[in-house]
């Protein structure tokens, strides 16, 4: 009888054991790859990293000199897809969780927007191309393309807005209501701000995402080579993710520039990192101002 | 009962969806009275409560059928915003919710956005409503810290003075000590005394001491029906209706 019991309990702690094992693993291989990878781009990388090679244009058809038009059209680029995707995705979060009637119709729109951002990078690419570029004629520009990019990370941002929204306490919006403060003031003054760190979380990965992609700038907004900087919104700019593909599949010494392309995958990896530590420290910052 | 009634209901329904919650309520609130509203949980007090300020437009699939009359206007006539009506009728709820903001904000966020502008009204306005929720000596010396520092029940009061900032003329209050220890209830108890020399209070509350201690008027519900409404004394000492007595006795509930 009692033995029964100790078998059984052994058997027990044994699963348990074995289902952490199982749970800590796969966090391991996670970290491992993760871990991997920096590895592989700092040391193949680092060598090519110099003062130069961030603060002066390439130079001998680029197997030579930096790249700092390319960090510089990158900056542009994800700043201006911030500045589209941001705030459109804010107002459609607010619009489909705080006032749209809950219904048939705002199901199919959230399932749009959920589709939407299962569509692959480069058929926002051709959007942009044939909406921006082509048809309102803005050419191949820092405009195109931030729009272009700005459409790209929208649903992740809707969604994460949405999900931070929904966080915020529904005693919240009553007090405020109970007030005789209107809805939307309620929603700028109270729910926003109570949602705002969550709506940096899905805006960094939007950052990550807007600074990485190459196919919808490909089209839109990168030059393949310029050594001046953009003037306008309408310039062209060079960008890193551009810069590496062109290096690695059609420069002019695709070998002989192997240093070159490791170090300018360091740079946007360590730009997008150097991005994300900005908004988390924000977000780090408002959280500590509201606790509930 | 005598008195001047300051809320008049008329043959009051209410539905959720399909679901009737409130049949055919009438009665008066009177001006400068402590009413309460005690019943069994799912009687429809609490959604009375919220019909006086339209706090129940927020659900999706409401339905008022009866006229609401606040100062002789039917409440739910299609040309009054119920935004005007929420500045008049204020809201104390069941658990203190402060807004993640400092005190002073918590107190000034209110008027600011409706009709104070001036600072130094502001500073004033704040003092007194600290001062008429009995708040004001625990938190003169933090008002510019957050809210959440405070306990359940300070919190409870900073929540009533927030009301008041907004200087309406009925106040409601939905359970307002069942969330609080007995020291904060009979503060707040205290509290609803002082004010209602200001203000109608119309309270909502599952404590028959807390209702015949703090109330003048005492309306029993039971599923959606308003059984009896009368002096508090007699509800308590000797009711009308049998059910009353068989509520308030504790033989069930």
């Amino acid at each position: 009888m009692i033995e029964t019991k100790i078998r059984a309990m052994k058997w027990r702690y044994f699963r348990q054991h074995a289902f952490f094992g199982i749970v800590r693993l796969s966090a391991l291989i996670i970290a491992a790859a993760l871990g991997g990878l920096l590895f592989y781009i700092i040391v193949n990388g680092i060598g090519a990293i110099s003062w130069d090679f961030i603060t002066k244009p390439p130079t001998d058809s680029m197997t030579k000199g930096g790249i700092m038009p390319a960090i510089v059209g990158t900056i542009y680029l994800t700043v201006g897809a911030i500045a589209i995707g941001l705030p459109l995705g804010v107002v459609s979060a607010i619009y489909l969780t705080e006032y749209a009637r809950q219904g048939r119709i705002i199901r199919i729109i959230k399932i749009g927007i959920n589709c939407l951002a299962g569509v692959p990078s480069v058929v926002f690419g051709l959007f942009g191309l044939g909406f921006f570029v082509v048809f309102l004629k803005f050419g191949s520009s820092i405009l195109a393309g931030s729009l272009t990019l700005g459409f790209l990370i929208m649903p992740t941002i809707i969604g994460a807005a949405e999900e931070a929204l929904k966080a915020v306490p529904q005693t919240f919006r009553e007090a405020s209501l109970a007030l005789g403060v209107s809805k939307w003031q309620t929603t700028l003054r109270i729910v926003l701000p109570a949602a705002l760190p969550g709506i940096l979380t899905g805006s960094i990965l939007g950052i990550g995402r807007a600074a990485g992609e190459t196919a919808p700038i490909m089209f839109t907004a990168a030059a393949y080579f310029t050594t001046k900087l953009p003037g306008s919104l309408f310039d062209e700019v060079m960008a890193l993710p551009y810069h590496i593909y062109v290096l690695a599949t059609a420069g002019t010494n695709i070998e002989q520039t192997r240093p070159l392309q490791y170090g300018t995958v360091l740079v946007l990896v360590a730009l997008v990192l150097g991005i994300d530590l900005i908004a988390i420290v924000i977000r780090s910052y408002m959280r500590k101002q509201k606790r509930w | 009962m005598e008195g001047k009634p300051i809320i008049n209901l008329h043959n009051v329904n209410f539905y959720y969806g399909q679901t009737k919650a409130l049949t055919d309520i009438t009665m008066d609130f009177n001006k400068n009275r402590v009413t309460a509203l005690i019943g069994p949980s799912g009687c429809g007090k609490s959604t009375l409560l919220r019909l006086l300020n339209r706090m129940n437009d927020l659900i999706d699939g409401t339905r008022v059928e009866g006229e609401i009359l606040f100062a002789g206007k039917n409440i739910y006539s299609e040309d009054i915003d119920p935004v005007e009506i929420r500045k008049k009728i204020g809201m104390v709820f069941q658990k203190p919710n402060p807004f993640p903001k400092t005190i002073y904000n918590n107190i000034a966020y209110g008027p600011l956005l409706t009709w104070a502008h001036k600072k130094n009204d502001l500073d004033t306005l704040v003092e007194y409503s600290l001062r008429q929720a009995v708040l004001w000596n625990e938190v003169k010396d933090i008002l510019h810290k957050s809210a959440m520092t405070l306990s359940g029940g300070q919190q409870q009061r900073l929540c009533i003075a927030r009301a008041l900032a907004m200087k309406p003329d009925v106040l409601l209050m939905d359970e307002p000590t069942s969330a609080l220890d007995p020291i904060s209830t009979a503060k707040i108890e205290e509290l609803i005394e002082e004010l209602k020399k200001h203000y109608t209070i119309i309270i909502v509350t599952h404590n028959m001491q807390q209702a015949a201690r703090i109330s003048d008027e005492t309306a029993f519900f039971y599923i959606g029906k308003l059984i009896e409404y009368n002096k508090t004394e007699k509800i308590f000492t000797k009711p009308d209706v049998k059910h009353t007595e068989d509520y308030i006795t504790g033989r069930f509930g």
